[in-house]
């Protein structure tokens, strides 16, 4: 999650224009700095942890003498290598546990800074700007940590893990899905907590989604299928190798002269029993190396070049009927090999069964691919609870990377994720939303580490169990056969970590909360917990919270009585959003100027998406399309009198467009990431102007009459399509145009 | 190869022998490599620019997190050069360098070479917090993993890595770094100055003054702390250094213009500098007061060097781009368009859109490329020897070049690891050719117009080779990669709708079957991925007339079109190649471009070489 919180934190600069939001970020922005001072000792845990795996480290602390001495052995990080026997554990540890946390380390959160999240984003832009996220960065590492509640320890046995996975394509045909992005800050980020990122990509797991998974096997049957009904013996074109080099002449006759030998002597000794040893033959024939294939004489061929192998080929499918070449995937490579058939109905047994051969391997292929998946797969079928801390970026991107493509809108996602994870609970959420836990945290931050401090001091620090506080929850913690009461990785930001950092403020949070763990109820079932499951923060700096299980959302402070100030309410059909003006103009001019043609009070607010851009937050929702008609108007007329208008220093250079809020979610939804936002908005404006015109087409007949800019653009120029750039040389207003239409 | 055929390798050659006598480094032998990360970013510098003057050529190498985003992104046969230019701009502003490996080296003797190659690290660490040189990059995962299986260091790389910014971002960040500028100011035409102005002015004026005066007088040394600071807090001035300086809030340019006007012409003690705002632009004018003329020469030249430091503290990396270029040595590369867009995007400035305005602005930073593979092309049809060790390995098979490499630098060969040995291999490469084709680079360069002979080979970028991307050992088109048949772009297809994984001969039967227009020997086909083909008619005319029968739906190719299949010409693929996007699936590219491509009228006579031998010269401009 480091990535993740990094950016977010460090966007707080973003996210004020009201005083609590920023002086939010702020906290955030100084709690991070104070960690990345903090970690300089934890380097040095975690350097020796990482070197002695599985071998317990005591950890003479200066408190020892009045508690046992706090243990840090590594957690159990899994790769490549060991991923198969941890798998199974896993099963075991998650079937029986009660809740599962877990926690992602991504390469990024937002592909350029205006997708941060903006206090003038609606749910359904917030949605947007979450999937860009999901489909764009890697997921590198991956916390996982059942915690299971032993009631004659009176104490939570978790099993953290972390995974190192890496999106590297096994199967099917070259996807670009699994390209991915770097955010440079994240990366940075990730580095200054010693991520290793050759382990990562060398030996991450690999994963394939059940999407992808579908659509290899589909494939691979059509082609199977395919095979069959080309039945093998119809002649499938053989297409002659053109025998154009005398050296190829000779290694065909040669070729063909050592086949029928062998063939000449298998009938021989089919047909009279011989003696004659085939081994006397000259050495050359080693090259033939004679065995069994399928319960049938063969040839293996060995050494020959891949044209050799082809004239081979076409040698046999010319001149022998009943010899058959068969290439198959053998330990390492493919292998070749001249086989006999009795009959004709034999060769098309022998070739039957080697497709089905074929067919099996891929199909373990494919099983195999699924590596990190079944993870998942496991989380999901057990339907445990899922516990994470500000998750629902975390979610998106297990639902992107294990099930399939994200829907296009908040509503079919939720469907997606309840499906798959129906109890979710975020720990962020019941941290501002219960008053208990709000008391316990001292109006605190609630960023992860922070949270984990307050909350569990006990774990944070090593103390041991015996001079706690009766309410403290003990956690113990088990990596393979070793157990420790009072564990501490010290490995911050680091997923299997995290995931149990967060696992350990649930159980603590649900004890302030009076839950009783040993009443044989689940979890996701107790009433005191109703309240928060299945609510996840789409944007937390704004409070906007969704509900997984019904699709609704609400903002933070109408569904609970938290202590957050209520911002103003937003209302979107008054925003207009303004982009490629002067650079020079801040927002009070913005402002000046506009007020000047609507009057005093008709601009409540302006707001900077980046420095390319702003919202304009109109009192009344008439005004955004008044100020739209009025901006076209004035550049159309481009006349000396427009020049003495307010407007006029707004539109200054000619690169000024405007829109309504829709169309800034269409750029939302845009897979273009510009880092710029009027950059974006023309790079995503030029297929606007593309929609617009096949409207245009389809009124007019035909392309010819149609007075689309394009056309008269192109006839100036020579070279029709030389056009450097496509919305800047249309006609001003046109972004209008599609607003209204 | 005509012209060298004594030098073409004979059965009897005795070269074995010889080869063994050159090389006595085994196979996939370790060079020492300079390895160049940011702590040993300096000196290493400072020796690299002695290197590079010394050395008459410089040949250079790069690594970087992808190099295309799907198959059809690739170099395709039958992409013109300004498509070939789109795709490499395409994956130079998406991927990421993260190893720049520079080689000055030299030949001598003709077989001599003396190399010191340098490999640096880099990651694009925003050093400076201002956002740049990039806030994301794409990874293509194969392309790391094969990285990976090569033993590069990715820890070295974002660890250590070396930041940099390009000449524009330079230009743009200038504004946003904290630091006093004191240039800058040129002394405008003294303007008419309003009333608000002289107030202003005098004002400022007055104030200077009496900061100066008392500035002066307190010079007998109290050590008294308190004194010090009260008069401080009284005066409103601080020390700069050991200087004393005050500041004046300003807020316009115009204010800040009027109080260098005043200070240049009123004081000559003292320095101003401009404090600059976080937006750009300025906040305050500091003023410094100097004790002479000596120790004002003195301060200026102090600010001169911060600067200095400073900028190159920003430039970072750039500054070995910057030591190659006015060095004017000629740069040996393989793949130069790739790499050449990647280091005009990433260090230049971004990638204009056409070639010609590239290639204009590659050609003021370096004036003289030179392409191994171009001069590849002259010995031979080499389209398989993409890579620069299989080019080598054809070199020995094929001809007699000994060439004997000299790295007289000293690093651990530990410490080399794998990582930077292209760039020698590049330095080899280009030695043996220069042998085999009797180019002597050492007269070559002395030469005062310059290498000759090296002219006509110079700045061409070639544009590589691709082989098609489903080169099934049964698919033997061999008319469409070895015959150079030059075709022109009107009398290509593309087409799409059929079934995903249809072969190249299946969809050629079907054409064949469905018109008799559409014989076997007037067309072909190729597939460009799974969902897209392209068709080549032999003939002039008839892809206009297979366009419009499938387009009118219910023509003579009504039962192809039924069958979902569509049809687009060239001009719909070029727009396609000019979209921000250039998109995963052609076909669904091609689609979205279908409409508005359709009134296209190629007044263009481009023509494309149905072959792989695409060449871009950067001298005919």
């Amino acid at each position: 999650m480091g990535g993740k919180r990094w950016v977010k934190e460090a966007g707080g600069i973003w996210e004020g224009s009201d005083g609590a939001s920023q002086s939010r970020g702020h906290e955030e922005v100084s709690e991070t700095v104070k960690e990345d001072i903090g970690m300089k000792q934890h380097w040095m845990v975690r350097a020796i942890s990482k070197t002695l795996t599985l071998i317990p480290i005591p950890f003479h602390s200066s408190r020892a003498s009045f508690s046992s001495p706090s243990s840090s052995f590594a957690l159990k990080n899994v790769t490549r290598s060991n991923f198969e026997l941890s798998l199974a554990d896993l099963r075991r540890h998650v079937r029986d546990s009660d809740f599962v946390s877990i926690d992602l380390e991504m390469t990024g959160v937002t592909s350029a800074p205006w997708r941060e999240s903006f206090e003038f984003d609606r749910f359904d832009v917030r949605y947007l700007k979450v999937k860009d996220s999901a489909e764009k960065f890697a997921v590198v590492q991956f916390g996982v940590c059942p915690f299971r509640w032993d009631s004659t320890k009176q104490s939570f046995i978790a099993h953290p893990h972390n995974f190192y996975i890496f999106p590297r394509q096994e199967v099917g045909a070259y996807d670009p899905s699994y390209e991915f992005l770097c955010q440079t800050a994240s990366i940075d980020f990730l580095a200054k907590y010693q991520f290793d990122f050759n382990l990562c990509v060398k030996e991450g797991i690999s994963y394939l989604s059940r999407a992808l998974e579908d659509a290899a096997r589909l494939h691979l049957h059509s082609t199977h299928e395919d095979e069959l009904s080309e039945s093998p013996c119809t002649t499938k074109e053989i297409k002659d190798v053109p025998l154009v080099r005398m050296a190829d002449i000779l290694f065909v006759e040669r070729m063909r002269n050592k086949i029928s030998e062998w063939h000449d002597d298998l009938l021989q000794i089919r047909n009279r029993r011989s003696s004659q040893i085939p081994e006397d033959s000259n050495d050359s024939m080693n090259q033939f190396q004679t065995i069994f294939f399928r319960m049938r004489p063969a040839i293996k061929l060995n050494g020959f070049t891949s044209r050799q192998l082809r004239l081979i080929k076409s040698v046999i499918q010319k001149s022998f009927k009943d010899l058959a070449y068969i290439r198959v995937n053998g330990a390492s490579c493919l292998e070749q090999f001249i086989v006999y058939t009795n009959s004709r109905r034999d060769l098309e047994l022998l070739m039957k069964e080697v497709k089905g051969d074929l067919c099996k391997e891929a199909e373990m292929k494919i099983g195999a691919a699924i590596g990190f998946r079944h993870v998942i797969d496991l989380l999901s079928s057990e339907q445990k609870l899922i516990v994470g801390h500000n998750c629902f970026l975390d979610i998106a991107h297990v639902c992107r990377k294990f099930v399939g493509p994200l829907p296009s809108n908040l509503e079919e996602y939720v469907t997606l994720v309840q499906k798959n994870f129906p109890y979710i609970i975020d720990t962020k959420i019941l941290l501002n939303a219960s008053n208990v836990l709000q008391l316990k945290m001292k109006k605190s931050s609630t960023s992860l580490s922070k949270a984990f401090a307050i909350l569990c001091p006990h774990i944070a620090s090593g103390v041991s169990s015996s001079g706690l506080a009766p309410s403290s929850v003990t956690v113990e913690v088990q990596v393979d056969d070793m157990r420790s009461s009072n564990w501490n990785s010290g490995a911050k930001h680091e997923a299997g970590y995290d995931a149990f950092m967060t696992g350990c403020i649930f159980a603590q949070s649900c004890s302030h909360l009076n839950i009783d763990f040993s009443s044989h109820s689940m979890l996701m079932k107790e009433e005191k917990l109703q309240k928060y499951i299945n609510l996840l923060y789409l944007s937390w700096s704004c409070g906007d919270i969704v509900n997984i299980k019904t699709g609704g959302t609400t903002t933070e402070s109408s569904a609970f009585n938290t202590f957050k100030i209520q911002p103003t309410k937003i209302l979107f059909p008054n925003i207009a959003i303004i982009w490629g003006f002067p650079s020079k103009l801040k927002a009070r001019e913005i402002k000046e100027s506009l007020c000047k043609v609507f009057g005093l009070t008709s601009v409540t607010s302006i707001y900077h998406l980046d420095r390319t851009a702003v919202f304009v937050q109109f009192n009344k929702s008439e005004l955004v399309s008044d100020f739209l008609e009025l901006k076209s108007r004035l550049e159309k007329k481009n006349d000396a009198i427009s020049v003495f208008h307010p407007l006029s220093e707004l539109l200054e250079g000619g690169n000024t467009r405007a829109a309504s809020y829709e169309v800034y979610k269409e750029i939302c939804g845009s897979p273009i990431s510009k880092v710029l936002f009027a950059d974006q908005a023309e790079a995503v404006g030029i297929n606007l102007n593309t929609k617009l015109l096949e409207n245009k087409v389809q009124e007019n007949g035909s392309f010819a009459n149609s007075q689309s800019p394009i056309d008269t653009k192109t006839a100036d120029i020579k070279q029709p399509l030389k056009c450097t750039s496509g919305s800047s040389k249309f006609p001003k207003g046109e972004m209008l145009d599609i607003v209204s239409c | 190869m005509p012209p060298f055929p004594m030098l073409r390798r004979r059965f009897l050659c005795t070269q074995t022998s010889n080869l063994s006598l050159f090389n006595q480094k085994p196979v996939g032998r370790q060079w020492p490599i300079k390895q160049v990360t940011k702590s040993n970013f300096s000196d290493s510098l400072h020796e690299l620019k002695n290197k590079i003057s010394d050395s008459d050529f410089v040949a250079v190498s790069l690594q970087n997190t992808g190099s295309y985003s799907s198959p059809w992104h690739r170099l395709l046969p039958f992409d013109t050069a300004e498509i070939a230019y789109l795709k490499a701009k395409y994956a130079a502003e998406r991927f990421q360098i993260l190893q720049f490996s520079v080689c000055p080296f030299s030949v001598r003797a003709s077989n001599k070479l003396t190399a010191y190659p340098f490999n640096f690290h880099l990651f694009p660490r925003d050093e400076h917090k201002i956002g740049m040189p990039c806030y994301s990059f794409s990874c293509q995962p194969s392309y790391l993993t094969s990285m990976a299986q090569e033993d590069f260091d990715f820890n070295v790389c974002i660890y250590d890595g070396i930041s940099y910014l390009s000449r524009a971002q330079e230009s743009a960040a200038k504004g946003q770094m904290e630091n006093p500028v004191s240039s800058g100011y040129v002394a405008q035409s003294p303007s008419s100055r309003s009333v608000a102005d002289n107030v202003f002015v005098e004002r400022i004026k007055s104030r200077v003054g009496h900061w100066i005066s008392a500035c002066k007088h307190s010079d007998t040394r109290t050590n008294d702390v308190l004194v010090n600071s009260l008069r401080k807090l009284i005066l409103g001035g601080e020390d700069y250094g050991l200087r004393p300086s005050l500041n004046i809030d300003v807020c316009s340019e115009r204010q800040v213009q009027l109080v260098f006007e005043m200070v240049k012409s009123g004081y000559e003690n003292v320095v101003p500098l401009i404090i600059p705002a976080k937006g750009g632009g300025a906040q305050a004018v500091r003023v410094v007061l100097t004790s002479s003329k000596e120790d004002r020469d003195l301060l200026e030249k102090e600010l001169q060097n911060m600067e200095e430091e400073q900028s190159k503290r920003v430039r970072g990396f750039r500054e070995v781009i910057d030591l190659i270029s006015t060095s004017r040595k000629p740069v040996v590369a393989h793949k130069s368009l790739n790499d050449f867009t990647f280091i005009h995007s990433k260090f230049l400035a971004p990638l204009p859109s056409t070639m010609d305005e590239f290639r204009s602005s590659l050609h003021s930073v370096f004036p003289n490329i030179l392409d191994v593979n171009h001069l590849m092309k002259e010995i031979g049809p080499l389209n398989k020897y993409t890579n620069v060790p299989a080019a080598i390995s054809y070199l020995k098979r094929n001809f007699f070049a000994p060439i004997e490499i000299e790295i007289p630098q000293k690093a651990s060969v530990e410490e080399s690891k794998n990582h930077g040995h292209n760039v020698v291999r590049i330095s080899e490469l280009f030695a043996k050719l220069c042998f085999i084709l009797k180019i002597a680079p050492e007269t070559e360069t002395h030469n005062p117009d310059g290498p000759s002979t090296l002219k006509c080979y110079s700045n061409v970028l070639n544009l590589g080779s691709n082989s098609f991307q489903d080169s099934n050992e049964d698919d033997d088109i061999s008319a469409w990669t070895h015959n150079p048949t030059k075709i022109s772009i009107n009398n290509l297809l593309f087409l799409w709708g059929f079934r995903s994984g249809t072969s190249a001969r299946r969809l050629k039967n079907l054409l064949c079957k469905s018109h008799e227009k559409l014989s076997e020997d007037v067309f072909d086909v190729r597939l460009v991925d799974k969902n897209c083909a392209v068709v080549v008619f032999w003939k002039t005319g008839l892809s206009e007339w297979f366009l419009t029968t499938i387009d009118s739906g219910d023509g003579e190719l009504r039962e192809l079109a039924a069958e979902g299949l569509m049809a687009v010409g060239y001009e719909a693929y070029k727009r396609v190649c000019k979209s921000e996007i250039l998109g995963a699936d052609l076909a669904d590219s091609l689609a979205e471009f279908d409409r508005e491509a359709s009134e296209a009228h190629t007044e263009e006579s481009a023509e494309v070489y149905w072959n792989n031998e695409l060449m871009i010269n950067l001298d005919d401009l």
